[in-house]
């Protein structure tokens, strides 16, 4: 399971990269169905290239968010309705995940990482997002910690709940929404 | 039983697969047969769960499991990016591989060098250790299903990395470590609650040149050393013994000088009660074995 949803993920994240470099040059539709081919392409027929093989071994595990993402633009942009983050939402998490990871590299003494593989804190963690995604209608955060956890309890990705539900490319991805809205 | 290592035209090369010998007994001494590739990057690669490249491949160690080793790999970059491997081994090389999730950055920078630990649950400790700018140790538990469901760290004094965990009995356990800020000294750790915490990394007492060390409990208040004791910085390996109850060291004997470059020993209790070394000499270039008894290491090297 873990290689299906890898190839999943990978051939998700490939069609967002297709349909963004795509756009730069055609319209929505044409460049959202060559973001699609590619994905496709490189994530089954021709998966045992080196780019394939080199993409999922430098940024597996994909987790949930990452390819929820790249839908979650990919249908903005062709004009379908779904909820989007404050910048303030952005930033708040911005800053959250940069100490995250920092106490990750051992320069906090505190270890979140590891909270990650307790089932209960990780219910705990669930729930206290599905109630901020109810409180704010953010259907599309609820959708992602809920399935995060689903994928993490049936063993078809990480140990660690925070790799189904965060990506370390979230932090350039996160840093350049902002920027592209604050100027 | 089998001996494993890793060689290429050089560490961290990406020429580097894993080899192994069978040793048998041939008149009373351990005899190696002829060497094969256990494990190669492009085999591996493709038995990874899921497919994905394998530039390189570093310390394997025994995964407690029949057929089964855990493997530092590399898929892009130096040790800084390497990830853990658990790998299970079929005749002709492995039949499925999987990294262990560790950490949050792309699930690097994690290595492995010290053999596991059982616990009494029948969870795995795996004593694995971060190396990407800040360095700590780390014990990881791994669950019957084969996944990370735990991990505590070991830090403190210089960047403690490379954990060689003794345990002591149910509680009690001594982990010595490697200093990667070259502070000159053998750090050491302990705890006192099945690995649940850890005291503050500190100097063990011992001078060691950033060097690896590999230990084995004789018993419950001696342990058998094998580490690099130079106070000069010079590359010599010595026997030793730890009283944990007194802290005291006792140097056994010299096994290789100075110029010999004899780094990463390993120690194994084997089933007959005897005991296994084995490290590289000549900067990584050769292996050589020790085999002796528990007793003689009891008592003193006499």
């Amino acid at each position: 399971m873990t290689q299906i949803g890898a190839s999943i993920a990978f051939g998700i994240c490939a069609a967002w990269v297709g349909f963004a470099l795509a756009g730069l040059v055609v319209p929505v539709l044409p460049a959202s169905l060559f973001g699609g081919a590619l994905g496709l392409a490189l994530a089954w027929p021709f998966r045992r290239n080196i780019v394939s093989t080199g993409a999922i071994a430098i940024f597996a595990p994909f987790g949930v968010m990452l390819p929820a993402l790249a839908l979650h633009h990919i249908a903005i942009s062709l004009g379908l309705d779904a909820p989007v983050f404050s910048s303030i939402e952005i930033a708040v998490f911005l800053l959250a995940y940069i100490l995250f990871l920092v106490a990750a590299f051992g320069l906090l003494s505190v270890d979140l990482y590891r909270l990650g593989y307790s089932p209960r804190v990780v219910g705990v963690m669930t729930l206290a997002v599905c109630l901020y995604a109810l409180a704010t209608g953010n259907w599309f955060l609820a959708l992602v910690a809920v399935s995060g956890q689903a994928i993490w309890a049936a063993g078809w990705s990480s140990s660690n709940w925070f790799d189904t539900v965060l990506h370390v490319t979230l932090v350039p991805i996160a840093a350049i929404t902002l920027l592209t809205r604050l100027f | 039983m089998a001996l494993l290592w890793f060689e290429g035209s050089a560490e961290a090369q990406a020429d580097v697969d894993i080899y192994a010998v069978r040793l048998e007994k041939n008149g009373g001494e351990l005899a190696p047969g002829p060497k094969h590739a256990r494990i190669t990057r492009s085999g591996l690669g493709q038995a990874m769960d899921p497919e994905q490249l394998v530039v390189t491949l570093g310390n394997t160690i025994e995964a407690g499991r029949p057929n089964e080793v855990l493997a530092t790999i590399v898929s892009i970059g130096g040790w800084a990016m390497a990830s853990v491997a658990d790998i299970k081994l079929g005749p002709d090389g492995p039949v499925r591989g999987r990294k262990l999730n560790l950490s949050p950055f792309l699930n690097r920078s994690n290595l492995v060098k010290s053999p596991l630990l059982l616990f009494e649950d029948g969870h795995r400790g795996l004593p694995s250790y971060f190396e990407l700018g800040s360095a700590y140790g780390v014990l990881a538990r791994i669950n019957g299903q084969g996944r990370v469901c735990d991990t505590r760290r070991l830090t403190g004094s210089g960047k403690p990395i490379q954990p060689m965990i003794v345990p002591l009995n149910a509680l009690n356990a001594v982990a010595f470590l490697r200093d990667l800020a070259g502070s000159g000294q053998l750090l050491i750790s302990r705890s006192f609650d099945g690995g649940q915490h850890w005291t503050s990394v500190e100097p063990a007492g011992l001078a060691n040149p950033n060097a690896p060390v590999a230990a084995l409990l004789l018993n419950e208040d001696l342990i058998l050393v094998v580490a690099n004791d130079d106070p000069h910085g010079g590359d010599r390996l010595s026997l030793l013994t730890y009283r944990p109850s007194t802290a005291a060291w006792h140097h056994l004997r010299e096994l290789e000088a100075n110029g010999v470059n004899a780094r990463y020993p390993v120690l194994r209790l084997n089933e007959d009660g005897t005991i296994l070394l084995a490290y590289s000499t000549g900067n990584k270039t050769g292996l050589r074995l020790h085999h002796f008894s528990r007793s003689w290491a009891e008592a003193g090297g006499e």
